[in-house]
């Protein structure tokens, strides 16, 4: 199950991503990205408070959204990872490839600076 | 790591050099009292006192050696605390038989093979630790320290000397130290808090001298100020019939390092949970390298000190610098025959004083190891039993009658048969503590929230740790996810699961090729280029969140097997 919310704050699209990414889910969010980052969304904040597990599908996931992110030249953030997802970032080495904030409002910080 | 309030010097700072060196002394003063085994054991092999010294000499220089290597972290040697080595009570009985039946050339021998085999008990402590638990360090530290009292008070008394009563001059010296020590150790601040069993020692050895009790020394017959130690006296002999007691020597040598330190963990981290087995493991080697060191010397088989544990956090001095000092000190008094008299005419009641000071901190160390443990049953009766029958054979001896002669020698302490107890028991109470629950999934309908169901109430109901439990979690699911993603999988997929209060096992089985579980991580092109980089992503995460992995195929059947340290 994966719930997906989306919102405007100003220049910055929000995406709230609760549940689980996996190989079931991970298409979904997949399509949503995309959708995203090709409406030219100017910054992009993943929020993943209320994320409970991504597994390798969900990282292969963010690594295409970030590659697509970079050719737009859309800022993409990511924040509110639980400890225990954030160490499933650190075990599959993507914590340091990512832009990643404790708060939804350090993120929108550093999309606006 | 948290430093306690009582620590006065961490173990990574550094005192002022006045602190270091009098700290130093102090630990050479309680290990001196030591130093007469390698005279009795030279003294049973009949060596001269020219030899004598020269074994005592060899024992100081080894002493130093594993002080350093116990100290410094360099690799897979040392603990990194201080903890420096005594000669120890632990070879004393089996080096009394070498030196009887085969001269100081089979002490020095077997001595250096209990070392070698310590070495190789070290490398296999993390796989073993499941017949080593918490408890049982606790047990072994506990009946140390009474071991210790045990001989602290007899050495006081003077009844080691002689079958006979208590000398009241002794015993009246003995106390006058011991209520020093006590009083600057309760009611002393500063210095005097941290030098009180220097200071009590002092004050006891005046004591002593001036009721005439502070003999000439009987093995150090040279007047010269420096003296290289002779080494006339090597030579090295293997005794298979001898090959029992120092190996029950060795293995309880490791299990006092253990104990020691597991008891510096502890009383460095105002966080300890639970003993850190690479750094026991690292500081059984530098134990088993220092018996090594002095059997290649001519020295006594050392072990670390629980004295030595004791003074430490007494004192609040756990610095590792000391253990420089301590070093020091022994190498000059190993060439400075001397100044090596002060210690080896050690008045026996002031010795022994110091002793029965220091086995107080190991007695109490000992239980709150133990105690740090929830005490079921199991563990009640291990600790229960091992206690009565330690102290038994030593209030009565006359137990182990029936045994053979040699092995009433090797288990005729409280140590030795308590330890041994101890462990027989834990072994035995293993048996049916292991739990094993399984499920099976079908690749059509995988329940995700059902197979996480399956993971939390197994673990709860068995006392996992949390943090255990959301690994193997994770790696439950992953590898489901990406095995049925595959669909190169048929039929449904097989999960076992089964905890020990040392290990968690997960082991997935199907139809179908094995996992890849790669050790490298696939680049972030490979990931993006194709689901098969995916799944080597997944692979490498599943290897790096377990302990150990292992894969294994037999026919179309494969099995993923996940190991969880706990």
């Amino acid at each position: 199950m994966i719930d997906l919310q989306e919102e405007s704050i100003g220049e910055v699209r929000v995406l709230g991503v609760k549940g689980r990414v996996d190989s079931g889910t991970a298409p979904a969010l997949g399509e949503r990205l995309n959708g995203l980052i090709a409406n030219d969304a100017g910054h992009l904040v993943l929020d993943f408070q209320g994320l409970e597990y991504i597994s390798s599908a969900g990282f292969r996931i963010l690594l295409l959204a970030a590659r697509r992110a970079d050719e737009a030249r859309t800022r993409l953030v990511l924040c509110g990872l639980s400890d225990k997802v954030s160490q499933l970032f650190d075990l599959g080495g993507f914590l340091d490839l990512f832009v990643i904030t404790s708060s939804r409002g350090d993120a929108m910080s550093s999309c606006v600076r | 790591m948290r430093k306690p309030t009582n620590v006065v010097y961490g173990v990574d700072e550094a005192p002022p050099s006045g602190v270091v060196l009098f700290s130093g002394l102090q630990h050479v003063g309680l290990a001196s009292i030591f130093l007469v085994y390698p005279v009795l054991v030279a003294q049973a092999a009949g060596a001269s006192a020219e030899v004598a010294g020269a074994v005592v000499s060899m024992t100081l220089i080894a002493l130093a050696i594993g002080a350093i290597l116990q100290s410094i972290p360099l690799g897979p040697v040392g603990s990194g605390y201080l903890c420096p080595p005594i000669a120890s009570v632990v070879y004393l009985v089996p080096s009394l038989m070498a030196a009887k039946y085969g001269g100081l050339a089979a002490v020095f021998g077997m001595t250096l093979a209990a070392g070698v085999l310590e070495l190789g008990l070290a490398r296999i402590l993390w796989r073993l630790r499941a017949l080593f638990p918490t408890e049982i360090a606790g047990l072994v530290v506990l009946l140390v320290g009474i071991a210790t009292g045990i001989v602290g008070l007899r050495t006081a008394s003077g009844l080691s000397q002689s079958a006979g009563g208590v000398d009241a001059i002794d015993i009246s010296i003995a106390l006058l130290t011991l209520a020093i020590m006590v009083a600057l150790n309760v009611w002393g601040r500063g210095w005097l808090r941290l030098f009180c069993v220097l200071i009590g020692m002092g004050a006891g050895y005046a004591c002593a001298w001036a009721l005439g009790r502070v003999g000439a020394s009987a093995h150090v017959s040279s007047d010269a100020l420096l003296a290289l130690p002779s080494l006339g006296h090597l030579a090295w002999r293997f005794d298979a019939a001898l090959a029992i007691p120092f190996a029950i020597a060795a293995i309880a040598a490791s299990l006092k390092v253990i104990g020691n330190v597991t008891t510096l963990q502890k009383a460095n981290d105002a966080d300890w949970v639970r003993a850190d087995m690479g750094t026991v493991g690292r500081g059984v080697t530098a134990d088993g390298l220092g018996s090594i060191a002095a059997g290649i010397l001519g020295g006594h088989g050392l072990n670390t000190s629980t004295a030595a544990v004791g003074l430490a956090t007494a004192t609040g001095v756990q610095s590792r610098r000391v253990a420089w000092a301590v070093a020091g000190v022994l190498l000059v008094l190993a060439f400075v025959p001397k100044l090596g008299l002060i210690f080896y005419n050690m008045p026996l009641p002031v010795a022994g004083a110091a002793l029965v000071f220091s086995s107080t901190f190991i007695v109490i160390n000992g239980l709150e190891i133990m105690t740090s443990r929830l005490l079921d049953a199991r563990r009640t009766l291990v600790i229960g039993l091992a206690l009565v029958f330690g102290l038994a054979v030593e209030i009565y001896p006359v137990l182990l009658e029936p045994l053979p002669p040699a092995v009433r020698m090797a288990l005729g302490t409280s140590l030795v048969l308590g330890t041994v107890v101890g462990l027989g028991l834990n072994l035995l109470f293993r048996i049916g503590l292991r739990r094993t629950a399984s499920i099976d999934v079908q690749p059509e309908a995988v329940d995700a929230a059902a197979l996480e169901q399956f993971m939390e109430s197994h673990g709860a109901s068995w006392g996992a740790r949390r943090d255990v439990i959301e690994r193997a979690k994770f790696n439950l699911q992953q590898s489901i996810e990406t095995l049925v993603s595959s669909g190169a999988i048929s039929g449904p997929l097989h999960v076992q699961v089964s905890f020990d209060e040392f290990l968690l096992d997960m082991r997935v089985s199907y139809d179908g090729p094995p996992l890849r579980l790669p050790e490298r991580r696939p680049t972030n092109e490979e990931i993006m280029a194709s689901e098969e980089g995916e799944r080597n992503l997944a692979g490498f995460m599943l290897r790096r969140l377990a302990d150990r992995v292992s894969v294994a195929a037999r026919g179309d059947r494969s099995t993923i097997l996940f190991h969880f340290d706990h």
